[in-house]
């Protein structure tokens, strides 16, 4: 697999997982889709800290990507 | 009053030293005070809001300790993010992205696991038991690691050189051992890094460099409930321990950096071995 497909597919796990992080903090856990970790039956219990867990592996695969895509420097170099 | 000022004064002390120390904090922190029969309750959210204070203190200890170094790698990872590569000979840019893919996973397990794993396991019972079992970390970490090249360069230039990208994810899983009272956060992650090939000194300021944004994070996610009604009757003794904590934990830190330049983590697994094994004696005959 080439850089530019890795990195493409880093940018939709990183948006994808900001997006499961802002449906955490915004959705009590009776509200979660069924198959998301924490999903609650009657809680009305925010599960924060998994949506903060999501926002930063979403933000690890961005800086993936940014990396991957950035120009071959020390490589043209070398 | 929930805690003390001699009680939080006492934790605070303990704390400073065990966090750093790979003996675990949270373990001693749930067996001295039974041991001693003060009437805490352990699991009580004031308790746990208590230790955050506590935490915070080590963790802005740890940060000042090592605050030159800091700015450096915080520098580098700048600098990475600016020329999008990591240049093979910048130190500070390849050892900051290393302990931000090694604070990932600690931060996942942490941040989902911590809750359930410490109302399953805070009992002095448990944690006595873990930490005997944290000799045995410690013993198997001193029996396998792999002898670290003795080199000229600057420390944190061997630890870059040193540690790849999966060797700082397991590392840094390791740590999540440590959400288990009685095993060591710093002996889980100073383990991982003999078994890396790293030196016991690269090792133990891999593991503060490591644990520091960690217990920042968990404070100050926990920071509102000592702010809040939680923290009600318990702001002065946290207060006191806190501070109690930032002056051992600074002692402890200055001392395990000289200590780690010749010495090895088997006097850390005897004692975890024989206060483990003779706490969990006490208290299943007591």
């Amino acid at each position: 697999m080439n850089r530019r497909t890795l990195a493409a597919l880093a940018v939709v796990l990183g948006i994808a997982l900001i997006a499961i992080a802002i449906v955490y903090w915004v959705e009590p856990a009776k509200s979660l889709p069924s198959f998301f970790p924490g999903r609650q039956a009657g809680s009305n219990h925010h599960h924060t800290k998994h949506g903060i867990a999501s926002f930063l592996v979403g933000l690890a695969a961005f800086a993936f990507a940014w990396f991957n895509t950035g120009p071959k420097k020390t490589r043209a170099a070398a | 009053m929930p805690i003390s000022y001699f009680h939080a004064a006492i934790l605070g002390l303990l704390q400073g030293v065990s966090e750093l120390f790979p003996v675990s904090s949270l373990g001693h922190t749930v067996i001295i005070p039974k041991l001693l029969g003060w009437n805490i309750h352990q699991n009580a959210p004031y308790f746990l809001t208590f230790l955050v204070a506590l935490h915070l203190a080590t963790a802005l200890v740890l940060l000042a300790f090592f605050w030159r170094d800091w700015v450096r790698i915080v520098k580098g990872i700048g600098r990475s993010l600016r020329d999008r590569e990591i240049a093979p000979d910048d130190a500070d840019a390849k050892l900051g992205w290393l302990l931000v893919v090694g604070t990932i996973p600690a931060g996942i397990l942490g941040l989902t696991l911590q809750d359930k794993l410490r109302s399953l396991f805070a009992s002095p019972q448990y944690a006595s038991i873990f930490l005997a079992l944290n000799a045995l970390v410690l013993f198997g970490a001193e029996l396998l690691r792999r002898r670290a090249p003795v080199t000229a360069e600057d420390d944190d230039e061997r630890i870059a050189r040193t540690v790849g990208w999966r060797d700082t994810t397991l590392v840094g899983a390791a740590q999540a051992l440590a959400l288990i009272p009685g095993f060591s956060r710093s002996g889980a992650s100073m383990g991982g890094g003999l078994l890396v090939g790293l030196s016991h000194k690269d090792a133990a300021r891999f593991a503060f460099l490591l644990a520091t944004p960690i217990i920042i994070a968990a404070a100050v996610l926990k920071l509102p409930d000592l702010a809040g009604s939680q923290g009600n009757g318990v702001r002065g003794p946290a207060a006191v321990g806190a501070a109690c904590s930032a002056v051992t934990a600074f002692l402890a830190v200055r001392f395990l950096m000289r200590y780690f330049e010749n010495n090895t983590l088997l006097p850390f697994a005897i004692y975890c071995a024989a206060a483990g094994t003779a706490a969990a004696i006490y208290f299943a005959v007591s």
